[in-house]
């Protein structure tokens, strides 16, 4: 029997997952989306990953990230709960150990890290505003009448990118339409997008910091092609797409499962795991903090959400 | 007797502590509001504009839920600290934002060094006010200041101690009003000390050294409490293993001073921009991350 490590990572769009073995071989992998019910998409990602998963292999470690990383840790019993940005960090690392700086669009974060030796030197992440990610990039797509998955490639066919204001996506927005309506076609609106969401992440998360190659570019819009082409137009220098980037905060807390392996033997199976939550609004007091309780097999193993600690 | 309240934000983390003493001596009864909660929140976002950033909204709140508790109300009007130490003008509007919102009656005074407004004469108008004589604000203006000062010595004492210890050592810049907010600072404050981390507070420093300290690092910083936190970076940047700013959306100083001096310093740091909507799993998300990385746990 061969030793195995899952790493599940569940972002706001998408939940991913990753069996690693002990030499860093992806044994199995889902990318699916997360719907908003990041319980459900864990139970269909865990039924996806245990059909692929050859017998001969024997689960000893799980780990959680992203953010709903403490519900889905809760729920599988994982051995580690860690930050997407760590995550990320020693995935990216398992595989380019030379990296110096990791771009990275999400759905709703962005982020950059900086690296020297393998140890991260500086890293920055979006603030309050969630202005050119993932999720703006998928309602552009939607509005415009195209698939996000055929986004980037749309955007490769342009010549001449539109300019839209890189300074706010609700501005981005007001100048899309302004432009479509007065004519422009389409794929140089959508070209002008692309390069926008590359100016706005360097404006924003990327401001006076030194972007050092190799540089390696994640992330689920790291998939977009356009962005990418743009990403290597303004920098100037070569962008690693790895062919697993969307995994690697997967891969990465997998790898942290196995350095914290507890040597507890752990299952794909969930079906005979009952996982519910329950919301309720506490009235002890003028806060009124919205209280989470969470069972598992009717079990009440964690509540969240108290300010002062009384649940 | 008359009562005065003192709306728990802004200004009394700078003064409450003088006024307190101040008041006590003099025998006059006050009322300090709660720490915020949710209804002192909502009562503030009832009376604010979408401009004011977050903590002059509680502020209102405060002063929303003392109105009907007490006869007057306790509100400065800080215009300066002399050339070059302003306020941000949500403190100059206070006063008359106030006045115009609420029925209760409102005892002010002004700071604006620059026109000899000075605490003192500030203190002694408001003795005057509530009918006491010359002689004995005095002697209280002098008790409170003296007592003030005594407390004071002590916190600095107790957070330059901080940087001798062998934790994790984080520096919190940002401005007491913030910091000690139970719903800005507080979850920050807590999950940080339950991660096994030493808070360094950037307002418990002597202003008089780190407000000149801040010359080092821009000549024209404008904001007198600006000054005193960017000081405070300069005199324990050797001493501390990261940065954490914390501000409320939108603040206009900090925004502008702030990304000033994240450009410039070369601490690793984080920004964090609070506002009322905030969830604490994306800060939760920063501050783990942030600890990490000074750990350097990514390389085990």
């Amino acid at each position: 029997m061969k030793e195995c490590y899952l790493g599940v990572d569940i972002g706001s769009i998408s939940t991913k997952g990753a069996i690693i073995d002990d030499d860093n071989n992806i044994v199995a992998s889902a990318y699916i989306w997360t719907e908003g019910n990041p319980v459900k998409a864990v139970r269909n990602l865990m039924r996806i990953l245990k059909e692929q998963l050859p017998d001969s292999y024997i689960l000893k470690g799980i780990g959680t990230t992203g953010s709903a990383r403490k519900l889905i840790g809760l729920m599988l019993k994982a051995n580690i709960v860690k930050n997407e940005i760590t995550a990320h960090a020693v995935g990216t690392l398992t595989f380019y150990p030379d990296v110096r700086t990791i771009l990275e669009i999400g759905g709703q974060d962005s982020k950059i890290i900086l690296l020297k030796n393998g140890i991260i030197t500086n890293y920055a992440m979006n603030t309050l505003c969630a202005a050119g990610t993932g999720s703006f990039l998928s309602s552009q797509a939607k509005r415009l009448g195209l698939d996000v998955n055929e986004f980037g490639t749309y955007a490769l066919k342009s010549k001449n990118p539109v300019k839209i204001a890189a300074r706010c996506t609700v501005f981005a927005e007001s100048d899309l339409v302004h432009k479509a309506q007065v004519g422009y076609p389409k794929e140089d609106i959508v070209a002008g997008l692309c390069k926008s969401i590359v100016l706005n992440y360097l404006n924003n998360v990327g401001k006076g910091k030194k972007i050092e190659a190799p540089i390696i570019f994640q992330g689920g819009v790291s998939k977009n092609a356009g962005v990418v082409k743009y990403f290597k137009e303004v920098l100037g220098e070569e962008i690693i797409v790895d062919e697993n980037s969307h995994l690697m905060g997967a891969i990465g807390i997998a790898v942290m499962a196995r350095r914290h392996k507890t040597g507890h033997t752990y299952s794909l199976e969930m079906n005979n795991i009952k996982f519910d939550t329950k919301a309720m609004e506490c009235t002890r007091c003028s806060n009124n903090c919205e209280l989470l309780k969470i069972y598992r097999n009717n079990e009440l193993v964690d509540s969240w959400g108290s300010k002062c600690g009384k649940y | 007797m008359v009562k005065v309240g003192i709306p728990r934000g802004l200004f009394y983390y700078y003064y409450g502590n003088i006024w307190k003493h101040f008041f006590k001596f003099l025998k006059i009864p006050y009322i300090i509001s709660p720490n915020t909660n949710k209804d002192i929140m909502n009562r503030g976002l009832k009376y604010s504009n979408d401009e004011m950033c977050l903590a002059f909204k509680t502020y209102l709140g405060h002063a929303a839920y003392l109105q009907d508790k007490c006869d007057y109300l306790l509100v400065p009007r800080i215009d300066n600290f002399k050339q070059d130490n302003q306020t941000c003008t949500n403190f100059l509007s206070a006063y008359d934002i106030i006045h115009n919102t609420f029925e209760v009656k409102v005892l002010n005074y002004n700071i604006d060094l620059e026109h000899g407004e000075a605490l003192k004469k500030g203190l002694i108008k408001i003795g005057k006010e509530l009918g006491f004589d010359k002689q004995k604000i005095h002697q209280a203006y002098r008790y409170a200041m003296k007592k003030n000062e005594e407390d004071k010595q002590r916190e600095i004492t107790i957070n330059l101690n901080k940087l001798k210890s062998t934790k994790t050592k984080i520096l919190l810049v940002s401005h007491p009003y913030n910091t000690y907010d139970d719903l800005i600072g507080k979850e920050i404050i807590k999950y940080l000390k339950q991660n096994d981390v030493e808070i360094i507070y950037s307002d418990k420093f002597d202003e008089k050294i780190t407000n000149k300290l801040s010359l080092n690092l821009s000549k024209d910083l404008y904001f007198k409490y600006s000054r005193d936190n960017v000081g405070s970076i300069i005199y324990a940047k050797d001493k501390i293993d990261g940065v954490i700013f914390l501000s409320a959306f939108p603040c206009g100083p900090d925004s502008l001073v702030n990304e000033l001096v994240m450009r410039k310093i070369k601490i690793p740091h984080i920004n964090l921009v609070l506002d009322d909507t905030s969830s604490f799993t994306g800060t939760e998300t920063r501050l783990e991350s942030f600890i990490d990385v000074l750990r350097g746990l990514n390389h085990d």
